[in-house]
């Protein structure tokens, strides 16, 4: 089982930046999203990695908290991606989904 | 509805050029994908082409961000059914009148790239959902080691081991193995990265540029490299002598960006924002590229960079859209964000266009 074969989608905070800074020049975990930063000066970001480089994310100063199995709603949502052409030649035209009003 | 495939963002593209003849073209770009796929964009505007400044949108960058594709197709879609019907657009609690879709359509050049990785794209949808980057092996020593991050690999910074001080933490790696943000074995490497390129030289009136990605709900403009600075000329990404700086936080050095075009970036990324939130009240929040990490060989640096580096080139306002809170969302909500971010993109095309 390859380690990319389950990843988790997890929520790293650290109690300042230079820490969180530090963890991610160090482990380079694949990140998602952008840093959030909280009022009590703790920062966080999400990353996508497999259990075993999310428990290696743990330090003193630093939470991890899983948030989903990524791959599971991986998985799902490619359920939810479109299996013929709705756009081929002779089918429908595509259409947005702003409303047309009229002025 | 649901997701796009592949095969159904080609098709819708050039489905839009066939229907909408006098308002827009289809553009075959020079390089087919790795893995053979052609890859379209269209041209819409009612002006004959290259009469009017452009605005370059791309979008299905990095495979694994779905939503972007649709929202570049769903954009496309509605300004021209608006257009050719004369109506407005309704987003949510944000309308557009029709005045204002004749503005855009009748005062710029849009181009649209909806998907400029298919074959990541197609591999993310059926095989590995978060798979980023492109499907090339030819870098490769296994099937680990397949691809490269497209947003990496334009020429801006490059040389990141050389540009960059030791611990900048920037995000990219010269690792071929690495899994997400390999940036190639040189600028402009991968055919994805040469058809933006191509794009942005096609269009010399280009002056707005924007790269759909996700996600955190940020309008980023530029630098990506480092902290932006409007007072030290000398500090660019040009000057060698800043080598092995660049890239910390709170140091000496800063990307210059001089105050006049600090201030545009910033208004229209501002706007944009406005133009989402009105939709269902979601605020993104327009800011600097830089957070946190550097970055090198984006997008977004490149194309403001270009009129630098090469006088002859226009000024390319540029900027990166980072939509929703999840690389997937089940298409209930990401129907929703659709609206959110043409809506925000319509807004940007009017402030684009006031004097």
């Amino acid at each position: 089982m390859s380690d990319r074969d389950r990843i988790l989608r997890v929520r790293v905070t650290a109690t300042d930046p230079t820490v969180l800074h530090t963890l991610l020049r160090e482990k380079r975990p694949d990140v998602g999203g952008r840093p959030h930063r909280g009022a009590d000066r703790s920062i966080s970001i999400e990353a996508y990695v497999s259990p075993a480089e999310a428990e290696d994310l743990e330090r003193e100063g630093v939470t991890v908290q899983v948030i989903e199995d990524a791959t599971a709603t991986g998985r799902a949502r490619q359920a939810e991606v479109g299996r013929g052409n709705r756009y081929a030649v002779g089918e429908q035209i595509p259409r947005g989904l702003g409303l047309k009003v009229h002025d | 509805m649901s997701y796009l495939n592949t095969t159904e963002v080609d098709s819708a593209v050039v489905s839009l050029s066939t229907a909408y003849p006098s308002l827009c073209q289809l553009v075959t770009l020079l390089e087919p994908s790795v893995e053979g796929n052609t890859c379209h964009a269209l041209r819409i505007g009612a002006a004959p082409t290259g009469t009017r400044d452009c605005a370059v949108l791309i979008g299905g960058v990095h495979a694994r961000e779905w939503g972007s594709c649709e929202i570049l197709v769903h954009l496309a879609a509605d300004l021209l059914e608006a257009y050719h019907t004369g109506t407005g657009l309704g987003y949510g609690a944000t309308s557009f009148s029709s005045a204002q879709v004749r503005t855009v359509l009748e005062g710029m050049d849009l181009v649209v790239f909806p998907l400029v990785n298919p074959d990541g794209r197609h591999y993310s949808q059926t095989v590995d959902p978060m798979w980023r980057k492109n499907r090339n092996p030819a870098y490769s020593h296994g099937p680990s080691c397949v691809g490269v991050d497209i947003n990496r690999n334009y020429d801006f910074l490059f040389d990141f081991t050389t540009a960059f001080a030791p611990h900048s933490g920037v995000q990219v790696s010269e690792d071929a193995c690495d899994y997400q943000v390999f940036h190639g074995p040189a600028a402009f490497s991968e055919p994805e990265t040469r058809n933006v390129r191509r794009l942005l030289d096609s269009y010399p009136r280009t002056r707005w540029f924007v790269d759909v990605h996700s996600y955190s709900e940020d309008m980023l403009y530029v630098w990506g490299d480092d902290q932006d600075q409007s007072t030290d000329q000398t500090m660019t990404f040009r000057n060698p002598a800043f080598d092995g700086q660049r890239g910390l936080a709170a140091d000496r050095y800063g990307e210059f960006i001089a105050k006049d075009d600090f201030d545009t970036s910033v208004l229209l990324a501002q706007r944009f924002c406005q133009g989402l939130q009105g939709v269902r009240g979601t605020a993104y929040t327009p800011k600097a590229g830089y957070d946190l990490y550097p970055t090198s060989g984006t997008s977004d640096d490149y194309a403001y960079s270009r009129h630098l580096v090469d006088p002859s080139k226009g000024k390319v306002f540029a900027y990166t859209i980072e939509w929703g809170t999840e690389f997937q969302p089940p298409w209930s909500e990401m129907s929703e964000i659709i609206k959110e971010v043409d809506a925000g993109l319509v807004r940007f095309c009017l402030a684009a266009l006031q004097p």
